[in-house]
């Protein structure tokens, strides 16, 4: 996937800032972040729970919760900045150029209405269908995300789906006005790990039909090594990794990065299975809760390789082909280099 | 003294599930089946499963917090699925639970300290001085410091939750701790510590555990022996290392392939293991094998004969009708970096 | 891993119980504020105002239909009584009968529903038949049989009153048990080797509390309205003045005395419209679901 040219960057984010209106003036959630999705690609975003990951894409679709405002940075689709756009605007943005699917189908997809009267409702908003087209349309979306028997699945109420299922109508409700971006927030956690797997190979067809562009974000990089081609890492609000998904995995740059991989059991099949697991590497502490971050590295208290030049921030630096990191030990502590 | 801590036998627990028509006979989804094991004293009994397989049912039925419908459950020789009342009360003080979420299975109203102190009080175990200094021990066990005891749940992070959970757990000094999906509700960073903490406990206090989760590779981490359970029943039982190295049923193989390594080796597998679909509702289970239809594998007899757990080698079970002519996948090729 | 103690969050002084909370966000609270406060000095006048203001009520002293005036502040009625002595003294009336009744309303429902909902089964489909028979009676006649077999008195009333607006409590609780008996720390408490007592109690009962102690609130209101309206149909307890045997006694005379049947609706609007309020302020207090994540 290296070799090729880089098709155009549908999603830019350039020193994205989100802060929290506190008592004690602003308290920043996400601070200078910065990444890009190329078009037809896939950027994983990754993190573990409070380092920011929902809050940015809740500012890509320009529903931060009360409280929470993005001011700095600028958030550009398809060179459009969606930071400074008109409420009227990113409304008819979203559902048709930008779409979303979340972590829990059930609450997404609204109990009163058929799935096939969901699909249509979005065809008739952004494309202006008339009834009969939309339902036509409907149907051939549940037959591209693979719904069996989709002719009467049309009729039926999101409950009487099972979780797959309702997170497949929740992709052809998402992907039904061919949108440029995807933004899919933990799509498969609530599932299991079969139908995850059936998931995200749905997500990858689909991808290759559209050209759509899919930021996926996620607390677990193994799971998503297969479906991302990029990843940038999060932690506490700042970007500390970005890079190619296999390389990312295979040799990690920022100490967090590396711990987090390191800290999950691996499956070990075959002859591997045999033999006793060794103790799990562990990170201590937590991730510092808001308004709680030092002034430093955010991951310095938790770091073994700390020193005394982590109390400044490091930036995020250029660390070999196509990827970057943001610690001050980088270069003087890569693991291996990546040829 | 037998190396056999719990013994289960036939375990069954059914659910009324109303009526099929307003006059129709009674249906009841079968969460769990007839499922038998044993688990040895100081070792983990995984199951694993999909959500929907039974796994959380067993717990809670071992647990006695769900009517058993059929079966019997012994531990160390207590009956303790004939046990009632308070006899059963008294009882619990041997059998703990770890819950899945650690925000849910604390009472927000008290704090810290008073839930794990609870056991020791509604169960009279030692004199309340004896019990204040049981708190600080145990908190200092899990890794918490004295000063937590005073704080309400909402005080702490998951993580720190789910030790409180466990020292609550190990409270009453049990020989037996179900674990359901202790995990899955924490970071990643924060299962690591968990897990450890899990195994120190187990080396240090020579606790059974009874480890559900969905999740291959926590319990193979974890596990001495593994159940692989599918609509309510179990389809494969091993040692740990046996199960992932020679899995012999198909609905093992395509849970294997789920969760096998990303990368070129990875996607053969789900290629081939990988089951298309869904579990069929536990309602009106499929009269055969209840894999039956999702398995790639399938023929005419698995679909009206049921297949029964039979011994594929030493210690080891599975169900299916054509285990001998299937074999064994090849995963040579797919070892995890 | 043996010396890897995690870090606590920064903690408080004093930790921060849930139910202080609650009270932090209650006195917060604008309107539930307000209620507090009109409640606090209806009680206070009705308590205090009778000695202060020494008028007896039932003293025929001024004219018949005297206007508000120096002599007599809020006018005087038929029978020339001073209105304002008669709504300082009924207030006692109307508010230990609200909160009698309120307490009786919420003592049989919450009893009821704990059982229902905690054991379900036979239990469960017993109780709920009954409550569903006193919710089905229409609740002001049946006081009003009460009232008329057992005579007048105001512990009669109270009762009466308590014993029909009991329903609507048991079933919240009921269905508060439902959802919390299902919660895994109440599993936890199972195994944890507690007996149904104190389950039911101990540890269902404090998390399925605020929606009742809301519903107690308004329960309150519901049963000053019912004295209310029982004392204006002249069931009233003819020994006792309330604000609504006051009403019942002027309404006749609406057109020549307006102050002698405004000022008693008055005061009975101001107290139940306080009740709501106050309700409102513990539900969102109390909820929170409802509060902003501070």
């Amino acid at each position: 996937m290296s070799g090729t040219t880089i098709p155009p960057l549908a999603l830019s984010v350039e020193h994205l800032g989100v802060t929290l209106a506190g008592r004690d003036g602003p308290l920043p959630v996400l601070e200078d972040v910065s990444f890009g999705v190329p078009a037809g690609r896939t950027l994983a975003l990754i993190g573990e729970s409070g380092c920011g990951k929902s809050m940015a894409a809740l500012a890509l679709m320009g529903l931060l919760p009360e409280g929470l405002r993005c001011d700095t940075g600028a958030i550009r689709l398809l060179g459009e900045d969606l930071a400074v756009a008109p409420p009227a605007r990113l409304r008819a943005l979203r559902g048709s150029t930008l779409s979303m699917i979340f972590q829990e189908p059930m609450t997404a997809l609204n109990p009163v209405f058929t799935v096939g009267e969901q699909i249509a409702e979005t065809l008739r908003l952004h494309q202006g269908l008339d009834a009969a087209a939309a339902r036509a349309g409907a149907l051939e979306m549940l037959r591209k995300v693979e719904i069996p028997a989709a002719a009467q699945r049309l009729d039926a109420y999101p409950h009487q789906l099972s979780g797959g299922m309702r997170q497949r109508v929740m992709i052809a409700i998402a992907l039904a006005c061919r949108p440029r971006l995807l933004i899919a927030d933990e799509p498969t956690t609530a599932l299991d790990v079969t139908v995850q797997a059936q998931i995200f190979d749905l997500l990858k067809t689909l991808q290759r039909e559209t050209g759509t562009a899919i930021l996926l974000i996620s607390h677990d990089l193994h799971a998503v090594a297969d479906i991302a081609d990029e990843v940038a890492v999060l932690y506490a609000g700042t970007c500390v990794e970005t890079g190619p998904a296999s390389r990312v995995l295979a040799a990690p740059e920022h100490p967090y990065t590396r711990a987090l991989l390191a800290c999950s059991p691996r499956l070990r099949l075959g002859a591997a299975a045999a033999g006793p697991a060794p103790d799990l590497l562990e990170v201590p502490g937590m991730v510092p809760p808001l308004g709680q971050r030092g002034p430093g590295c955010r991951f310095a208290p938790r770091c073994e390789l700390a020193g005394a030049d982590c109390n400044h921030p490091p930036p995020l630096r250029p660390a070999g082909a196509g990827r970057a990191a943001a610690c001050w030990r980088v270069g003087d502590t890569t693991l291996e280099a990546v040829a | 003294m037998n190396d056999v801590l719990l013994d289960v036998t036939n375990l069954t627990v059914r659910f009324p599930a109303g009526r099929a028509g307003p006059f129709g006979p009674r249906r009841h989804v079968h969460a769990v089946d007839g499922v038998s094991f044993q688990v040895r004293r100081a070792s983990t009994f995984g199951i694993v499963g999909q959500s929907g397989s039974g796994k959380s049912t067993v717990a809670l039925a071992l647990m006695r917090l769900v009517g058993i419908s059929g079966g019997d459950v012994t531990l160390d020789g207590m009956p303790l699925s004939a046990l009632r009342g308070d006899a059963l009360r008294r009882a619990r003080r041997d059998f703990q639970m770890v819950f899945q979420d650690p925000y849910a299975s604390l009472d927000p109203r008290r704090r810290a300290g008073a839930l794990i102190r609870e056991p020791l009080d509604l169960l009279e175990i030692g004199s309340p001085a004896e019990r204040e200094a049981e708190v600080l021990r145990l908190l200092s066990q899990v890794g918490l410091p004295a000063e937590a005891g005073r704080l309400f749940p909402h005080q702490f992070s998951g993580g720190q939750r789910q030790r409180l959970c466990i020292a609550r757990a190990l409270a009453s000094r049990p020989r037996l701790v179900v674990c359901d999906e202790p995990v899955s509700a924490l970071d990643v960073a924060v299962q690591a510590q968990i897990l450890n903490l899990m195994r120190r406990l187990q080396r240090q206090l020579g606790l059974t555990y009874v480890f559900i989760s969905h999740d291959l590779a926590v319990v193979q981490h974890l596990c001495d022996e593994v159940a692989v359970m599918y609509l309510g029943q179990v389809v494969e039982q091993a040692p740990t290392h046996r199960l992932f190295a020679a899995p012999r049923h198909p609905y093992t193989w395509s849970l294997i392939a789920a969760a096998a390594s990303h990368g070129a080796a990875g996607q053969a597998m789900r290629r081939r293991h990988l089951t298309p679909g869904e579990p069929p509702s536990p309602i009106d289970p499929p009269p055969g094998c209840r894999f039956s239809v999702q398995c790639p594998h399938v023929t005419a007899r698995c679909r009206t004969e049921a297949p029964h757990l039979r011994p594929a080698a030493e210690g080891h079970l599975a169900a299916c009708h054509r285990m001998e002519e299937l074999g064994v996948p090849d995963f040579g090729l797919a070892e995890v970096a | 891993m043996g010396g890897n103690r995690s870090t606590l969050p920064a903690a408080p002084a004093k930790p921060a119980s849930p139910a202080r909370e609650m009270l932090r966000h209650f006195l917060r609270h604008p309107a539930g504020m307000a209620g507090f406060l009109i409640l606090l000095a209806v009680a206070l006048a009705s308590l205090a105002g009778p000695g202060l203001y020494g008028v007896d009520p039932a003293d025929m002293a001024a004219a018949p239909f005297e206007p508000p005036g120096p002599e007599v502040p809020l006018g005087a009625d038929y029978l020339g009584r001073d209105v304002l002595a008669g709504l300082l003294i009924g207030g006692r009336a109307s508010l230990s009968v609200g909160l009698a009744a309120a307490l009786i309303s919420v003592l049989i429902g919450v009893a009821v529903g704990a059982l229902a909902g905690w054991f379900g089964g036979w239990v469960d489909r017993v109780l709920m038949k009954v409550t569903e028979f006193f919710q089905v009676l229409p609740s002001l006649l049946f006081a009003m049989v009460l009232v008329t077999l057992f005579g007048a008195s105001l512990g009669i009333i109270t009762f009466a009153i308590g014993v029909v607006s009991w329903p609507g409590v048991a079933r919240l609780t009921r269905a508060e048990y439902l959802r919390v008996r299902g919660l895994d720390y109440v599993r936890a408490a199972v195994a944890g080797g507690g007996r149904p007592h104190y389950l039911i109690l101990r540890v269902v009962l404090p998390n399925a509390l605020p929606p009742i102690i809301v519903a107690a609130a308004l329960a309150i209101g519901v049963a000053i309205l019912f004295e209310g309206g029982l004392s204006f149909l002249g069931l009233g307890d003819p020994n006792v003045i309330s604000w609504g045997m006051m009403l019942g006694q002027n309404r006749t005379y609406l057109l020549d005395a307006w102050w002698a049947v405004t000022f008693p609706g008055a005061a009975i609007f101001f107290t139940v419209l306080a009740v709501s309020l106050l309700g409102e302020g513990l539900n969102d207090a109390i909820n929170p679901r409802l509060r902003k994540r501070g």
